[in-house]
């Protein structure tokens, strides 16, 4: 993938808010045996709104690479970046962040919520994303 | 050739088209990027000022002078500096064959301090070569002005459309004529047939049926045989506007359903870790021909496509364009079109000045070749009897012709490469904060251009620059690159380690025969060694190919009837979406792609995911301007054209 920052931003929102909304609804209703709650919800949010901010980080380090580019597997590792990130907020730096209850947080759940709506998200990045969209590719992951 | 005292041939390939510079000029001689800012005069002597595009040379950077009987260079403070044989100097003098570079310039000094014997070598214009064509019942054009055999109707600025059928030749009125029918004709098809358009509103002319003929016939010459991998990404589907499924996800199926889970998995790994941790996918040629094979039945190219040689292009009297083409042998017939998209690849093929000049004098067109010429006469005649090759060019067509060898050499060891370099390349272009990689003196980049250029930051940066900058951007990005293939770097260090494989450096001075009538080469090297020989049985040009309009009378006859603007790099000047805007006929719009567009809004334009990018412009543009039957393409919609596609259905 070659995405400029606009792109980033656009594609993130979408698939989240679609793809990752559907998939954290699941979870809301604890369709895994999972506690219900509006945590997973609010947890989505989150990883959105830290995204945002870690995509502008991405593209300056793109600039350093002479295709500027951003392969799949860079995609991964900044994935799982993003997941450790809330982690050391909250298991290390014992941060409450708001409307996340400390009461309702579970390392475990947030592993799993948060692995299925990554998983999710990027498959659909990689297929749906192309059909539905055919100028995006060329638009460095705008769809609008 | 006499000369004068302080005269210097540059010599020099242009970053941007490839094409071979050499100029002869007196001191002072003045390098930068802005041609105002260099002094016009020195000492009252006029300066000699040298515009070099890109954003590492700054407005005034180099001065080159004659002082006391020597060559003196100086830096004018320049931000990247000036480099004399790869060492960065302030102010120095020079010798003949030094070489001096400036971003991504590198130039090679010749002169003599007394002011004779200086090389005669000059590229010009003339120093190409048709590209090969099948057996045609139909000649290519003659240079001269195609419209000299067309009625005198097709003089006027506008055709008045009863007057083509005044001549009672025969007249075809559709709505999308694509002219050429190669892959960039056939792929603007296959958006107009998913966008809605019907095969009866669409025709095609050329002089091949299938739409990849003349690539496939590039390839094979090139040394690429259908088991060969190309050089595009896997997601570049020349079949399948959307570019999923990918041609890695293709093969990964094929290998799996025999049961051949290794080659997948690997296949699957390529496309998800490359660049960085893995070598770039790219698809075989054999599985891309087969696809739009499939893709060509779908759309129903076969009723779309007619044999034509086009001869010229006109505007009508009614808002559409008339084209005049030849059927056959001496007959004439024309289409008028509502819409009209141009994609006629490249009109010749670019060969070495000196190379050219040797066939010329020797007639002999067998131990001199152009890399995409048939030339498989050569690795047969080295599997029977050995020899030696001088290699010209370091791009990718180089690294294909050196594994060729290196397979040859397995019928017979005695086969060397000289291969022949105008300079060494300790590293790679740089832009901003990224830098391109160089081993043995081969620059390596996965495609033709930086990935960004088709659809990323490099592609928008590039579209909302001014003309001049677009220059410098596709300098500082352009130049010889080869495949970071693992299998080359390996034929290419064994070759060293062994000693069959030797990379020269110099400047050619010329080329002869010797007495037995093999082709020799003289160079310039730098220091006191002075010119050397390079005796050979083969020399073999892998330099590249030329698309400047000029060089196809078609384009040259439509430019010069219209007055048409062309580009900095001399192709056709197109907007953001492609479209030709000088040639905008009332609601009939004119469209152009690939090679003959580039050095315009879009880096990429020869290469089949950048014809694709172009095509969806240029068929985006045409639903904005209300083209018959054309409805835009995207969400539901989109997806649904694509479960057509994957079900083989017609659009
Ligand atoms: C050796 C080689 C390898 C390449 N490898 C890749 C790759 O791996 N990946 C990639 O993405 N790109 C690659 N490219 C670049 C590019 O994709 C191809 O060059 C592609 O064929 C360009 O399509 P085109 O339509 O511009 O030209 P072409 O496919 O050459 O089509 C032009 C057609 O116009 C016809 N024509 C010209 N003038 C007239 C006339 N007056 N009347 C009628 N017909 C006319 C010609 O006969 C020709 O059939 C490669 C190019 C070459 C040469």
């Amino acid at each position: 993938m070659t995405p400029t920052l606009l792109g980033r931003w656009q594609t993130r929102i979408l698939l989240m808010e679609t793809v990752g909304l559907v998939i954290t609804l699941l979870f809301g209703g604890g369709f895994l045996g999972n506690p219900e709650g509006s945590v997973y919800f609010w947890l989505l949010q989150y990883i959105i709104v830290f995204g945002l901010g870690w995509d502008y980080l991405y593209i300056q380090i793109q600039n350093f690479r002479w295709d500027q580019d951003w392969p799949a597997a860079l995609q991964w590792l900044a994935a799982i970046w993003e997941a450790i990130f809330i982690v050391l907020l909250v298991e290390v730096l014992g941060i409450e962040l708001p409307l996340i209850p400390a009461s309702d947080w579970q390392l475990g759940w947030f592993i799993v919520h948060y692995g299925f709506v990554w998983v999710g998200v990027f498959i659909a990045s990689q297929s749906l994303m192309r059909l539905m969209f055919p100028r995006w590719r060329f638009r460095g992951g705008q769809w609008l | 050739m006499s000369t004068i005292p302080g005269q210097v041939r540059l010599s020099w390939q242009d970053p941007v088209t490839g094409e071979q510079r050499t100029p002869l000029l007196t001191c002072p001689i003045a390098f930068g990027r802005e041609f105002a800012r260099m002094p016009a005069e020195l000492n009252n002597q006029r300066v000699a000022r040298i515009v070099l595009n890109s954003s590492q040379v700054s407005r005034y950077h180099t001065l080159i002078e004659w002082v006391q009987g020597h060559i003196r260079i100086t830096d004018q403070n320049s931000s990247n500096g000036t480099w004399v044989n790869g060492v960065l100097q302030s102010s120095c003098n020079v010798s003949n064959g030094d070489l001096l570079k400036i971003g991504p310039y590198e130039i090679t000094l010749m002169f003599t301090l007394d002011g004779t014997g200086l090389p005669t070598a000059e590229a010009s214009e003339q120093s190409i070569i048709q590209v090969p064509e099948p057996d045609s019942p139909v000649p290519a054009e003659p240079v001269a002005a195609p419209a000299n055999v067309l009625p005198p109707a097709f003089q006027a600025h506008q055709v008045v459309v009863q007057d083509l059928y005044a001549t009672r030749l025969s007249v075809e009125e559709i709505d999308y004529l694509a002219v050429g029918a190669g892959l960039g004709s056939f792929i603007w098809v296959d958006f107009l047939r998913i966008f809605g358009a019907a095969p009866q509103q669409i025709r095609a002319l050329g002089i091949e049926d299938r739409p990849y003929a003349r690539y496939q016939r590039l390839c094979l010459n090139s040394q690429i045989p259908p088991h060969e991998r190309l050089r595009s990404n896997s997601d570049s589907c020349p079949d399948n506007i959307w570019g999923w499924p990918g041609y890695a996800l293709r093969e990964a199926w094929q290998e799996f359903n025999k049961g051949k889970l290794n080659p997948a998995l690997q296949y699957l790994w390529q496309v998800f870790a490359e660049p960085t941790f893995a070598q770039t996918y790219t698809p075989r040629a054999g599985n891309v021909f087969a696809s739009i094979d499939r893709e060509a039945i779908r759309i129903g190219w076969p009723q779309i496509y007619r044999f034509g040689r086009v001869r010229a292009i006109r505007q009508t009297n009614d808002g559409r364009y008339a084209i005049a083409y030849s059927p056959g042998r001496k007959q004439t017939a024309f289409v008028i079109a509502r819409h009209v998209h141009l994609a006629t690849g490249y009109p010749v093929l670019q060969f070495l000045p000196d190379l050219k000049a040797y066939r010329e004098q020797t007639r002999d067109f067998k131990s001199v070749v152009n890399a995409y010429e048939d030339h498989n006469h050569v690795y047969e005649t080295l599997e029977r009897q050995g020899g030696t090759v001088v290699l010209r060019g370091r791009g990718i067509v180089a690294s294909r012709i050196i594994q060729r060898i290196h397979e040859a050499r397995h019928r017979n060891p005695n086969i060397s490469i000289l291969h022949l370099m105008r300079s060494p390349k300790p590293k790679g272009n740089r832009f901003r904060k990224a830098q391109r990689p160089v081993d043995n003196h081969f620059e390596f980049q996965p495609f033709n251009w930086p990935k960004a250029c088709w659809g990323g930051t490099l592609r928008e940066e590039l579209e909302q620059a001014t003309p001049d900058q677009r220059t410098n951007l596709l300098a500082d990005w352009g130049g010889t690159t080869t495949a970071d293939r693992q299998d080359w770097k390996v034929i290419v260090q064994q070759g060293l380690d062994q000693g069959w494989y030797q990379i020269t450096f110099g400047e050619v001075t010329r080329v002869v025969p010797n007495t037995q009538s093999r082709p020799t080469t003289y160079i310039q090297e730098k220091g006191p060694r002075g010119e050397i020989k390079l005796e050979a049985d083969f020399i073999i040009d892998a330099t590249g190919l030329d698309s400047k309009v000029k060089a196809s009378p078609l384009l040259n006859d439509l430019v010069t009837h219209y007055n048409l603007p062309l580009n900095p790099a001399g192709r056709l000047a197109v907007a953001n979406d492609f479209e030709l805007l000088e040639m905008r006929n009332q609601n009939g719009r004119m469209y152009g792609a690939g090679a003959i567009t580039f050095g315009g809004p879009y880096a990429a334009v020869d290469s089949f995911l950048g014809l694709q990018y172009t095509a969806l412009r240029a068929v985006d543009g045409l639903v904005t301007a209300r083209a018959p039957n054309l409805r835009r393409l995207n969400g539901i919609g989109s997806f649904w054209q694509w479960l057509r596609w994957a079900q083989n259905q017609t659009p």
